[in-house]
């Protein structure tokens, strides 16, 4: 008998809510690089005699995530206490939620290994209260080796939604494509910024592997879980579940078991290392939180927020894919985040042809982003304007090349008026009559050279070419060579 | 008289008439604390300084014709679980030892808004889990009428400050019965209201669904007076109703209880052996003067509440304490003992830092919320309490107000109980269902037993939700007849009122 070891992957991703203040007290979210400490108040560090508000507008935004997972959303939930002793945590209980989550019974889809959607399906997104931080004195910052310990309550108390996926991951690749597919519909919602390098959306993986018969497919053995901790990027938590499924697989392979633990994601050395085992399983004494009255969520805000729901990334791919007759991948990309799917729209709306202007944007738009490390909002040339360049290549007004150098001027912040003179092309561009011009003076001036494509002595259309550059230096790039040699091709033929 | 013998309502107008100033008034209250101190020790912290900085800010302010506020100079003791900026608040425990909050309670801003002065903070049972102020981890408080005796808990040291005439006015919390109870035993009007009439915003947390903070009173007009400035809406506490506070002067003018109908308990009748007779004598001497004062005296029924009320009590207010307790690890603030490992820190620091009656709840509360328990206690004690409340509505449909014991027996003496907590739990079993129900009650004293020490024994009223004007009607209505709460006779001078 052969077998064959299946991962199985469910994913815990918190993902820091966007409000403006913290879920219970009216302390800013906005904690990073303030003095430790500074971003507190009795709520927050657990005084003695504080209590916790909730903040209305994160349910708003729990109910916002909940809807575009498709998951059902409670008329009334509540806020538990999840009780432990840790130093980070000021009050020792969490305030979290337990078995009444605000949003439950969701899906997404994710491309699967086999090139088909996948469905991934999501137990619950809940909401809860973040911790602060411990900053330990360790060289590494790590708490193994260290001889004291500090604790920043600055980040105690922003909002997280917890969302929960069911164990339907099956591969390291799949995992990183739902962690991307839930940062991109958050951002896209506006309900969080989807930080992973700041820490505002990390993700927990629990991963297993299960024994199966190679050909029955019968599941033989079912490993014990462990769940991966610090995975602080997409590439991370790849190579981590990669490096976990190939350990257990291992261990299991040679007839070992398995232990029940939490297990650190090291980056630097690619391995993931024990924190703790879960032997001594906490008990965490849920019980409802009697500071907090449940929470009734009105069919008013529901109806509100579903009307307000942005075209979700997924339908806009495919409304990308259909109506403009977008490649999979360029209508992907164009989807990718919202100011880039507003920008290609725009850019169409203003009369670009969408395939063309969809390259520009991959090409051209991202590159001068990225080497001047600008935003799309903050991108210097505006949709309309791309929309006038497109069209003046597509009209085949103007080459390829030369729109490129007018694109990098407009991208200092030069109009269009100014940009084409000073790529060394005129405003108007090159008409169609000019253009024949052109190709009869360089006809005339190269008898022999048409002799010779005329007398079929042109057989890898090199000569043709050579005709077309000259044609185009004549132009100096104005214009289009597809069309130039389409002309020298009818005018060679006329003659034959 | 001395001026500490005034009721506020008479130090409000002498001192905004100029008849005496909020300086002379804080004064005399100092002169008498100091002089019976010793003996009662029912304060944990004295703010002469704050007090009579603030005494004369309201003089200056009268000087230059502004009215400080409702309670112009009267001096105010709170008890000790009440943050007030700046001032420690131990709770009573050695945990909080040394912790100074800062910031203001809402209570506590409130009474200064309307231009109380704070005398003190009163000694209590430690984190207000007890029944005689003999579990404050500091030292007992003696009972102003009996020193022999316990003051009644768990807000002894705000009921014996004002028995004692420290100040006409204190505040308390009521958990189960800490405000009732201790005026009960000290021969004061004591009010629990409704929960979320007042906000819990620096009120150091026991069991959060059952606590709220209340007043003490010799009168009926007094204890209006402070309720009205202390009930309001507070948008930093969750549970604190946004809905308007009444005028809780206006039920004092009642002529009579004509109309009304006072309801008896009928599971009063068989536990009437473990209640003493004397309480039951004066419950039934206040019903014949409400009989006469025009109340028509019905029966109810509450079987859940008087079988089930302290068992349902002892599950959800020590699972909710364990929680709210668990916040005290020495990492932040109070007690800190040093240990090489966090666990360590937090055994030594926990285990030095709480008394027994503590560590006795917060272990039961841990118990009750374990996973495999829960279900069969803290759920099912949920479910009790919704009967509790679903019998209390029910009774009140035939009803305006029931009448209870306050507490089984007058005063106990000191030591008496402090070995045997379920004894000293069923000091509570008459006043905690009115906090699962979440109701407003009110303890007026409605006579003293004989012999050679009178102590006093208090009665309890009983209204639904937000009927406490309901309640200062009865009690001003009673007042007339049972005369005014005297102070206690210790020392030189005390009042008339109904002293035996």
């Amino acid at each position: 008998m052969t077998f064959r070891y299946i991962p199985v992957i469910g994913l815990e991703i918190h993902v820091q809510l966007s409000t403006a203040t913290k879920i219970f007290c009216p302390c800013s979210t906005d904690y990073i690089g303030a003095e430790p400490n500074t971003n507190v108040c009795p709520v927050c560090l657990g005084l003695p005699g504080s209590l916790p508000v909730l903040n209305k507008r994160a349910v708003e935004l729990g109910v916002r995530a909940g809807l575009a997972l498709s998951c059902t959303i409670r008329n009334h939930t509540v806020f538990h206490r999840k009780n432990y002793f840790y130093p980070d945590l000021p009050k020792a209980y969490q305030i979290s939620q337990y078995d009444l989550p605000l949003a439950e019974g969701g899906e997404i889809y994710i491309p699967g290994d086999d090139g088909r959607p996948r469905r991934i399906r999501i137990t619950r997104l809940h909401l809860e209260e973040d911790a602060g931080k411990l900053v330990h004195s360790a060289a590494d910052g790590r708490l193994e080796g260290a001889a004291f310990s500090f604790v920043d309550y600055n980040r105690g108390g922003v909002p997280l939604a917890e969302i929960v996926s069911e164990p339907d991951i099956t591969s390291p690749r799949e995992a990183r494509e739902y962690v991307a597919r839930i940062r991109q519909t958050v951002r896209y919602l506006g309900v969080s910024d989807g930080d992973m390098e700041r820490g505002s959306l990390r993700v927990d993986a629990n991963v297993s592997v299960k024994k199966t018969d190679e050909t029955s497919g019968e599941v033989l053995y079912w490993g014990e879980r462990t769940e991966i901790k610090n995975m602080n990027s997409l590439r991370a938590v790849e190579r981590a579940l990669e490096y976990e499924i190939i350990r257990q697989t291992g261990v299991l392979a040679e007839g070992g078991s398995l232990e029940r633990e939490t297990r650190h994601w090291n980056d630097g050395e690619g391995i993931t290392t024990s924190m703790r085992s879960k032997e001594a399983a906490n008990d965490y004494r849920y019980f409802p939180d009697p500071d907090i009255p449940p929470i009734v969520v009105t069919e008013e805000l529901l109806e509100s927020t579903r009307n307000a729901l942005p075209e979700l990334p997924w339908a806009k791919e495919r409304r990308f894919a259909g109506e403009y007759g977008l490649p999979e991948a360029d209508a992907a990309f164009m989807a990718e985040s919202l100011p880039v799917a507003l920008y290609f729209e725009e850019c169409v709306k203003n009369g670009a042809a969408p395939l063309r202007a969809a390259n520009w944007i991959r090409t051209e738009v991202f590159r001068v982003m990225n080497e001047k490390g600008l935003s799309m909002d903050s991108f210097p040339v505006k949709p309309s304007v791309l929309a006038e360049l497109v069209a003046l290549v597509e009209g085949g007004k103007l080459s390829t090349t030369v729109a490129r150098e007018v694109f990098a001027h407009l991208a200092e912040g030069r109009s269009l008026k100014d940009a084409l003179p000073a790529a060394g092309a005129s405003p108007g561009g090159l008409s169609a009559e000019d253009v024949e011009k052109m190709v009869d003076r360089v006809l005339l001036a190269n008898g022999d050279v048409v002799e010779e494509i005329r007398s079929g002595r042109d057989p890898k259309g090199k000569k043709i070419k050579f005709l077309t550059g000259l044609v185009m230096k004549e132009a100096r790039g104005q214009a289009d060579a597809a069309a130039v040699s389409g002309i020298l091709e009818r005018r060679l033929g006329e003659g034959r | 008289m001395e001026l500490f013998a005034l009721s506020a309502a008479e130090m409000v107008r002498g001192i905004k008439a100029k008849d005496f100033s909020a300086s002379e008034v804080f004064a005399s209250c100092l002169s008498r604390i100091e002089a019976l101190e010793p003996e009662l020790s029912a304060l944990l912290a004295l703010t002469a300084g704050m007090g009579r900085e603030e005494a004369a800010r309201i003089d200056g302010m009268i000087a230059r014709g502004t009215d400080p506020g409702p309670l112009a100079g009267v001096p105010v003791v709170l008890k000790d679980n009440m943050c007030l900026r700046g001032v420690p608040a131990t709770c009573a425990s050695r945990i909080l030892e040394g912790w100074i909050p800062p910031y203001d309670g809402k209570v506590a801003e409130l009474l200064a808004g309307a231009g109380a002065v704070f005398a003190g903070k009163a000694n209590m049972d430690e984190f207000a889990m007890g029944s005689s102020t003999e579990f404050s981890a500091f030292h007992p408080t003696s009972n102003p009428w009996d020193t022999g005796r316990v003051p009644g808990g768990s807000s002894g040291g705000s009921a014996a400050a004002v028995a004692a005439g420290y100040a006409p006015l204190a505040l308390g919390s009521d958990t189960g019965g800490s405000i009732r109870q201790p005026a009960s035993y000290c021969g004061l009007y004591g009010l629990k209201p409704t929960y979320g009439l007042v906000s819990r915003w620096g009120l150091v947390a026991f069991a959060s669904s059952l606590d709220q903070i209340g007043p003490f009173a010799r009168t009926v007009e007094d204890l209006a007076l402070l309720l009205s400035v202390i009930a309001a809406p507070d948008a930093r506490d969750g549970t604190c109703s946004p809905r308007e506070r009444p005028d809780y002067a206006a039920p004092l003018a009642a002529a009579s209880l004509r109309g009304k109908r006072i309801a008896v308990v009928k599971e009063l009748d068989a536990m009437r052996s473990s209640v003493d007779p004397e309480v039951l004598r004066v419950l039934e001497n206040t019903l014949n003067l409400c009989r006469e004062e025009g109340a028509e005296i019905v029966e109810v029924s509450l079987p859940v509440s008087l079988e089930f009320g302290l068992p349902c009590y002892y599950i959800l207010a020590p699972a909710e304490a364990s929680s709210n307790l668990a916040r005290f690890d020495g990492v932040r603030y109070g007690l800190s003992c040093r240990e090489d490992s966090l666990l360590d820190l937090y055994l030594t620091t926990r285990g030095a830092g709480f008394g027994a009656e503590v560590k006795r709840r917060i272990l039961t509360g841990t118990y009750v919320l374990s996973s495999g328990y829960y279900d069969a206690y803290y759920l099912t004690a949920q479910k009790v309490r919704s009967l509790m409340k679903a019998e209390f509505r029910k009774a009140f449909g035939r009803c305006d107000l029931i009448a209870l014991p306050t507490a089984p027996t007058p005063a106990f003496k000191k030591g008496e109980l402090v070995d045997d907590p379920v004894r000293m739990y069923l000091a509570d079993v008459f006043t905690l269902p009115v906090n699962l129900a979440e109701l407003p009650a009110l303890s007026l004293n409605g006579g003293f037993t004989g012999g050679k020490k009178p102590l006093p024994v208090g009665v309890q009223f009983i209204a639904p939700q937000w009927g406490e004007p309901e309640l200062l009607n009865a009690a001003a209505v009673l007042e007339r007849r049972l005369g005014k709460a005297p102070i206690a006779p210790l020392g030189a001078a005390t009042e008339g009122g109904n002293a035996p």
